[in-house]
């Protein structure tokens, strides 16, 4: 590509001589116009993917990003809106309950002229302040190596897993918040499966991809996680295979939201509009992701849409116990 | 002529001061001000209950128990390499110890993000060899183990200098005066070699804690995913989990960290003080041990160290940055250089990180290389009183473990400065001021033991003939300290090339360092892209030491770490 060109020389150019000249050049680009921050979840390549499609389509947007887990992000976001000086114009999160707490308190932007007619009812916030752009669920990952194949959310509570299930902690992960409550309110157990768990020696430490490298490394041979991660890393050869426990599974929608304190809200807007696409929802499936609008195709690796049970969850009331359920938690894996 | 001398000498004093003053100053702001911050936040507020909660009480535990015992570890392997580096006649023992302390410049996040890749079930060195534990087995070096082991290793050749430095004061008169009395080498050993040797391996040990006890990189990437919190991880876990909310509740425990790392680098300087007095020598300690039949023993023992403080790290990084993907078998076949290239091409934050980190360490030494003659010049003339408080005081950020002067700088900086009413909080001068700091000591060593040795009749000379300050530091100071500014500006540059501690809790949207791309990689589970991050910044300090290395010969003794 032509872009690369500049940047590697960039790096190369005699250092010393150019290092104060370049730190001053620097911050003042960070303030430039026609520039987006965007705060995500994503992993570091599929954000770089996704603002590489955007950057195609609009080549005059500068675009960069900032990855850390949900919770994370949101305490920088949270400290920079204290300081009165937030750095992000987007937000792409993985969860639906935090981008209501921030709407709730007027952070957001609404976008009234996205286009969400091939969304079917309910999916994305009906103010139009954040929108779902994938469908993640959360469900069991084992190594090939293990001794049987889980099937239901009970497997990990078996003997033959003591001590060898790594999961998310929601301290962490947005998306393993959502996945206590859901588990917790669907459960017959509710927080007792956790605590099931916990005395079944489960590590709750760190983010999905944490779980991963535990389970993919062989250190743990079950895990808790997002779907993606495991059905992409099986295909290019890790020796980890995803599972749909039979009880169902929980599911986060990766919402995308702008900041209303953004200064360049046209292009924010694009982004959005952009990820809402039908090309923006193929880059998802074609990164490995389900894609939020159901027209379009799933990747490989998935099973039917229609055969995936999800189970209900109750936004408004995990909201309201946001808190309260981290505690709990914590309380359990003595975090 | 004679006439005119008092007169200009008086002049020579009173500019004197105004650059005391200022020199004073830069201290103060780059070295002091943290500090103070730092002292007044913690010191209010319910520090005591804070100070007494479990998980404080725990981190603090870990965090003393893994500098213990990591530092017996690091005595044992540092001093025992010394010994035979210093005194016997093992072949190759300049490469040897190159080698070795070379280990102790890769840095610490790198070197654990190398065990854990080596260790675990998936490890492609072990699994080519067909050693790799069965899955399901927990990886052995995550955890409270691998933290101190780790910590010793990483901190081994910490040991060795200053140990080695130590047999330098030794007179090799005293070994001959015994050998001709009959002394074999073992009871020199004993009676001779050891009981001076004590004062260093004191200090040795009292350092080496310091260093394990404030170290960063490697009980975030081994410990907490296990939940064991030291100090330093447990603050870092509660700033970004919470956001600056709990600024307070981290600068109380960041004190504890700071009381818990300057008694012992107190301590060591004072023993290392008391030991100054010069013997009366002709010449320094020569090896005297004659290994004999333990020649083979001992080379495979050293050989093999360096085998695992440096070889095997990087063997498994460049597996692991080459394997399809972490877990994935490493075959000739499946071998990939995709990952390099999406560090190294593709992700913009990764090149943004290499090309910042340039940046701030680059600034930070140069801005730094610019202070130091006129620093060290000034810190040479200096009476002796102002010098005893303003050395210290300079030590003092790079003593204080990072997360320490990293939480003092967000104190000083959340809010806009008074009187300019700008922010630099969250943008890249808070790093480059941090860095500035930290190692301003780095920066100074070299040209100060310059300063020390030079001849002060020249610029006496050049203060006669009428030349002012300015003049005699460019046309006469500068021609002889520049390769010492140079080479301490470039170690200063090497170190904060690799920096995490610091930038962890500094960095924003735009100033990520390498440090801190290649911890966010290895947390999403790319543990392949964050090799390869470890790899190019390890090569690039590699470089770096090539580079430095060839001024060697034109910097005073001790200057390198890895010259001996």
């Amino acid at each position: 590509m032509p872009v690369e060109c500049p940047r590697k020389s960039e790096m190369i150019r005699p250092i010393m001589a150019a290092a104060l000249a370049g730190a001053l050049l620097t911050s003042q680009a960070f303030a430039a116009e026609g520039s987006l921050v965007l705060y995500t979840s994503q992993p570091q390549t599929d954000a770089q993917q996704t603002i590489d499609a955007f950057k195609a389509e609009h080549p005059d947007v500068e675009i960069s990003f900032v990855r850390d887990g949900t919770p994370k992000i949101m305490a920088k976001l949270r400290a920079e809106l204290e300081a009165g000086a937030p750095q992000a114009d987007l937000l792409l999160i993985a969860d639906a309950v935090t981008m209501e707490g921030l709407k709730r308190d007027g952070v957001l932007m609404a976008h009234e002229g996205a286009d969400v007619s091939a969304y079917p009812a309910g999916i994305h916030d009906p103010a139009k302040f954040w929108f779902a752009t994938k469908l993640i669920t959360t469900g069991i990952v084992y190594n090939t190596g293990a001794p049987f194949v889980p099937a239901s959310w009970q497997d990990l509570l078996k003997p033959e897993a003591k001590g060898l299930i790594a999961m998310p902690s929601p301290l962490s992960s947005g998306a393993a918040l959502i996945h206590t409550v859901t588990l917790t309110s669907n459960l017959p157990d509710g927080w007792g499966y956790y605590e099931g768990l916990a005395e079944n020696d489960a590590l709750a430490e760190g983010a999905n991809g944490g779980v991963l490298k535990a389970v993919a490394g062989g250190e743990k041979l079950f895990g808790m996680i997002v779907d993606f991660m495991p059905i992409r890393e099986q295909a290019k050869g890790a020796p980890v295979a995803f599972v749909f426990p039979q009880e169902g599974v929980s599911a986060v929608t990766e919402p995308v939201a702008i900041l209303k304190t953004t200064q360049n809200p046209e292009a924010a807007k694009a982004f959005v509009d952009f990820l809402l696409s039908t090309k923006g929802q193929e880059l998802a499936s074609a990164q490995g992701y389900m894609p939020a609008d159901p027209t379009v195709a799933l990747p490989a690796g998935y099973p039917a849409r229609e055969t995936i049970k999800v189970l209900p969850f109750d936004p408004a009331a995990a909201l309201a116990a946001e808190n309260e359920n981290r505690a709990r938690f914590e309380k359990i894996f003595q975090q | 002529m004679i006439a005119a001398l008092p007169a200009r000498h008086q002049d020579g004093l009173r500019e004197g001061r105004l650059w005391q003053g200022l020199l004073l100053l830069v201290v103060l702001v780059l070295a002091g001000l943290p500090t103070a911050r730092l002292l007044a936040q913690a010191l209010g507020g319910s520090a005591l209950a804070l100070l007494l909660a479990p998980a404080s009480l725990e981190a603090t535990w870990h965090s003393i128990e893994s500098g213990v015992l990591s530092t017996v570890l690091a005595l044992l392997l540092g001093a025992g390499m010394a010994l035979l580096l210093g005194l016997s006649d093992l072949p190759r023992r300049r490469a040897i110890g190159i080698l070795f302390v070379l280990s102790m410049l890769v840095a610490p996040q790198v070197t654990a993000l190398a065990f854990t890749v080596m260790a675990g079930p998936a490890s492609p060195l072990l699994n080519a060899v067909g050693l790799a534990p069965a899955p399901g087995t927990a990886n052995p070096l995550i955890g409270r183990g691998g933290v101190i082991l780790v910590l010793g290793l990483h901190h081994a050749p910490l040991v060795t200098i200053l140990v080695l430095a130590g047999l330098k004061t030794i007179p090799h008169e005293l070994i001959e005066a015994a050998s001709l009395g009959g002394a074999g080498s073992r009871a020199i050993m004993r009676w001779i070699v050891l009981p001076l040797l004590t004062p260093h391996l004191a200090a040795a040990a009292l350092l080496a804690f310091v260093a394990a006890f404030g170290n960063f990189g490697i009980p975030v990437l081994l410990g907490m995913p296990a939940g064991y919190l030291t100090l330093p991880t447990l603050i870092y876990r509660q700033l970004v989990g919470s956001g600056t909310g709990v600024i307070d509740q981290a600068a109380t425990l960041s004190m504890v960290v700071a009381v818990l790392a300057l008694v012992p680098t107190a301590l060591a300087a004072l023993v290392l003080a008391k030991n100054a007095t010069r013997r009366s020598m002709e010449r320094p300690l020569q090896p005297f041990w004659r290994l004999g039949g333990w020649r083979w023993p001992g080379s495979l023992a050293a050989w093999m160290l360096v085998g695992i403080v440096l070889v095997l790290p990087l063997a498994s990084l460049l597996a692991s940055a080459l394997a399809p993907t972490y877990g994935a078998r490493l075959t000739p076949a499946s071998a990939t250089l995709s990952h390099f290239v999406e560090v190294l091409w593709r992700q913009d934050v990764t090149v943004r990180a290499f090309r910042n980190s340039f940046l701030f360490a680059g600034g930070a030494a140069l801005l730094l290389a610019l202070f130091a003659v006129p620093l060290a010049h000034g810190l040479d003339r200096a009476p002796k009183r102002a010098r005893t408080l303003l050395l210290p005081l300079i030590e003092l950020p790079y003593a204080l473990p990072g997360i320490v002067l990293a939480i003092a700088c967000i104190l000083l900086f959340v809010q806009p400065l008074p009187i300019l009413g700008i922010s630099i909080y969250a943008t890249p001068w808070i790093i480059l001021f941090a860095y500035a700091g930290r190692f301003l000591p780095i920066v100074l060593k070299a040209p100060l033991a310059a300063m020390a040795q030079m001849e002060r009749a020249q610029e006496e000379a050049a203060a006669v003939d009428g030349a002012g300050l300015v003049a005699r530091l460019w046309h006469v100071v500068l021609p002889s300290l520049w390769p010492a500014v140079a080479a301490g500006g470039l170690l200063a540059f090497l170190l904060a090339f690799n920096e995490l501690t610091v930038s962890a809790l500094l960095w924003t949207a735009g100033t990520e360092t390498l440090g801190v791309v290649l911890f966010s990689l290895e947390e999403a589970g790319l543990v392949s892209e964050a090799s390869a991050v470890a790899l190019s910044a390890t090569a690039v300090v590699a470089l770096l030491v090539v580079v430095i290395d060839r001024l060697g010969d034109r910097l005073p003794a001790g200057t390198l770490p890895w010259r001996f």
